[in-house]
């Protein structure tokens, strides 16, 4: 009791307090607590010592901070006791985290007493409870957002007995975009890191909008077993990241590797950024949240246009008819053909009316025609109701294949015997392992194939900088767009039979349709430019096509495809190919590849080759 | 105008925003039934690099859909304007009589957990009532719901602002 009042009496005078002198071993030794570079967002620099991947000089305390964390352990110390009067601007205030973390290993006891209005009004907001790692899925006619993207949802306490996860907040780290920077501008900052990243709170209904309806992508939401605590723990530290520049990188320092980091705040024991020295593809990062056991529950959000589609898929073609009618005009309600239809079917067809209504407002301003044609269809929904919608939840994302695939090949082309090695670095093609992939979505960055002919005779084959083809089948309702693009280096049937390296770059656009539930086809109208030493011109322009049929089968996919260029200088190239994949489990595939080519300038070649593929990491 | 000002329920709460929407300058109080929504031109490229177009939604905003919640509009102890971003979700599923935007209104507008079925049965009955035309903003549903729910013996209660 004496010992107590004692210490009361000290805090009294703690006005007057100065920080703690710590010894230096003590200093260094907190410095380099995991928890504190975590805090700091410090990594282990190139050239040795430290480096904040923060961009910001408000976010350190003192002049040298990003890069030593101990310097900013000093500062930070010593901004704690600075007077009270400080107000909102006292480092208190403004690290919260930091001032908790430091009071607890220190023992500061002694601390000046603040409010923070600011910051405890919203930490009430956001009352922290639990949270939820959101994963927008792969988007088929996107398939650039194949890499996905993460954020964070917090919850307060009553959310999940309530069921208002729509009332949550969400923690995005993004890119921030200032100005008018055009498309191509755009995506080049935002791969070179031109664009700072910051941390946003946002509505999570605003970001469920933005995915499933303007980008008609899928949600996975992922529930994490933080608790309250360590959630808390989590928000606090999100406060000192308000307005604070980061570097941003596509591959690497992204929303995934923060949201990692995020994770490692809340709960310190976990080791999970490490992981992903190189790239932290979206994917990836949930699977290593999964494997650190962090995952509880797992739930899945259909996009508006997987809604659509479900909802259509019963209806028979005279009644797909009706739902166009109805979405162009709803005076057909009241028609003949819709009336004499079975009140059952009459909810399917009007329910199918207002999605398509309101999928085509996608993005748009609001019309006042669209407007009442949504809000008659809606009135007769009300009249008369659909079941709910029971959609089937598609393979888990992260369980499909590893991102990284190494490939062994062996083959024979006319005559000759060659092995093929080959490296891939991201992701997935028409043929590989399809489970928590949409069929027909290609994206391939930086692919390498080198070949070893007999007589140890090695080339190049190809260097693919990126594939991307997005087959998206048309139907009644839906008519979008398929395309493709692709650029690099390849081998071509060139003069004396030989195979030319060419540098080139081609895309196409078409359409893809629905041949059987597990079966596409598709025809592409193709450009190429193409630099070749075989040909006179420094660039060859050609035209041409690309059409085949992908299935899913017992095996694997099976693609069939017929290709063919035609150069302005006269030459023609088609080919032939046939792929199908066997897959032997979720990282092993093997392929059997046959292809036959043609040429002007050499007579038709044949090749076969068996392949393994090994998708690693 | 599409920023309504409130009606006479929040009054005493607004009389210091009359110049501007309440809630502040960015906020979307008084969206109307099938607002459209922002448009992302590029998406191939917003996906590519994660970035978002709108930058609106950049920085920390304390409050929700962009209002400050200072003005502390609540209701049931949460935020109201958090209704507003979901028109089209409550539109629909008061419509079917069922989903999770009605379950948020309900929740919102305080209705206990053993009344949530029943206030979902009745909303979805008078949703011509509620939702009168397709011009309705979020603050005519709300006053037309609390209309709606003085006429019901059960639901009664939560009609009036605690």
């Amino acid at each position: 009791m004496l010992k107590r009042l004692a210490y009361l009496a000290l805090c009294a005078c703690a006005p007057l307090q100065a920080a703690p002198l710590l010894d230096d071993a003590r200093l260094q030794q907190l410095a380099n607590d995991r928890y504190w570079i975590s805090l700091g967002h410090y990594e282990t620099a190139k050239l040795g010592g430290w480096r904040s991947y923060v961009d910001d000089p408000r976010f350190f305390l003192d002049a040298d901070g990003a890069h030593h964390p101990d310097r900013e352990l000093k500062a930070t110390l010593k901004a704690l006791y600075a007077p009270a009067s400080l107000g909102e601007k006292h480092a208190q205030c403004v690290f919260p985290a930091r001032t908790r973390w430091l009071r607890e290993q220190l023992q500061l006891n002694d601390l000046p007493t603040l409010a923070c209005k600011d910051y405890t009004q919203w930490f009430k907001d956001v009352s922290p409870h639990s949270a939820v790692m959101i994963f927008p899925a792969a988007y088929l006619n996107s398939p650039s957002s194949m890499f996905g993207h993460t954020l964070l949802r917090i919850d307060q306490a009553d959310v999940q007995s309530d069921n208002t996860a729509l009332l949550s907040y969400a923690v995005n780290f993004g890119a921030y975009i200032e100005g008018n920077d055009n498309s191509i501008l755009y995506a080049w900052k935002g791969l070179m890191g031109g664009y700072p990243g910051l941390f946003a709170l946002v509505p999570y209904q605003e970001k469920l909008a933005e995915y499933r309806s303007l980008e008609n992508r899928d949600l996975w939401e992922y529930r994490l077993n933080l608790t309250p605590a360590e959630t808390g723990r989590m928000v606090e530290h999100i406060w000192e990241l308000k307005q604070i520049q980061f570097d941003y990188f596509f591959f690497d320092e992204n929303c995934s590797y923060r949201l990692l980091e995020l994770l490692q705040v809340a709960r310190p024991s976990l080791d999970l950024t490490s992981q992903f020295p190189l790239t932290a593809i979206p994917t990836d990062t949930v699977k290593a949240v999964k494997q650190a056991g962090l995952v509880e529950r797992t739930d899945y959000r259909p996009s508006r246009e997987r809604e659509l589609l479900e909802r259509a898929a019963p209806l028979d073609k005279a009644e797909e008819q009706q739902v166009l009618a109805l979405s162009a005009d709803t005076a057909r309600l009241n028609s003949a053909e819709f009336t004499t239809l079975p009140k059952a079917r009459q909810a399917l067809v009007q329910d199918a009316a207002y999605r398509l209504e309101r999928y085509r407002a996608n993005g748009q301003e609001r019309d006042p025609a669209r407007t009442q044609r949504s809000f008659e269809l809606l009135r007769a929904i009300n009249r008369n109701p659909p079941p709910p919608l029971q959609i089937e939840r598609p393979g888990l994302p992260e369980e499909g294949h590893e991102s990284r695939t190494w490939q062994l090949g062996a083959g024979t082309r006319e005559d000759r015997a060659f092995a093929e090695y080959g490296l891939r670095m991201a992701y997935h093609d028409l043929n590989d392992n399809a489970y928590g992939f949409p069929l027909g979505a290609q994206i391939e960055i930086l692919q390498l194939k080198v070949r070893q002919y007999e007589n140890n005779d090695w080339q190049v084959q190809r260097l693919d900088l990126a594939t991307i083809r997005s087959l998206t089948p048309r139907n009644e309702l839906l008519q979008p767009l398929s395309w493709q693009v692709t650029g690099g280096l390849e081998r071509v049937l060139g003069k004396h039979d030989d195979e030319v390296l060419v540098s080139h770059v081609n895309g196409g656009a078409g359409g893809t349709w629905q041949l059987a539930d597990e079966m596409l086809g598709f025809a592409l109208g193709t450009v190429r430019a193409e630099h070749n030493n075989d040909f006179a011109e420094f660039i060859s322009p050609a035209a041409g096509f690309n059409t085949g049929v992908l299935w899913r089968n017992g095996l694997g996919n099976l693609t069939l495809e017929a290709k063919g260029d035609y150069f302005t200088n006269g030459e023609i190239r088609r080919s032939l190919s046939l792929n199908q994949q066997w897959e032997l489990s979720r990282s092993l595939g093997l392929r059997l590849s046959a292809k036959r080519e043609f040429s002007q300038l050499a007579s038709a070649q044949n090749e076969v080759m068996l392949e393994l593929k090994w998708y690693h990491y | 105008m599409k920023r309504i000002l409130l009606g006479t329920l929040f009054t005493a709460v607004s009389i210091n925003a009359m110049a501007q929407a309440p809630g502040g300058p960015d906020c979307g109080w008084g969206n109307m039934l099938f607002e459209g929504q922002r448009g992302t031109p590029a998406h191939f490229l917003a996906s590519t690099t994660n970035g978002t177009s709108g930058n609106a939604t950049f920085g920390m905003t304390s409050g929700t859909n962009g209002c400050s919640t200072n003005a502390s509009l609540t209701y049931g102890g949460k935020s109201w304007f958090a209704m507003n971003g979901m028109m089209n979700e409550l539109s629909e599923d008061m419509a079917q009589g069922q989903g999770e935007a009605l379950t948020t209104y309900a929740v919102v507008l305080g209705v206990a957990p053993e009344d949530r079925a029943h206030f979902a049965a009745v909303t979805h009955q008078h949703f011509q009532e509620i939702f009168k035309t397709a011009n309705v903003t979020a603050e005519d549903v709300h006053s037309n719901t609390l209309a709606v729910l003085k006429t019901d013996a059960r639901l009664a209660k939560y009609a009036t602002p605690a």
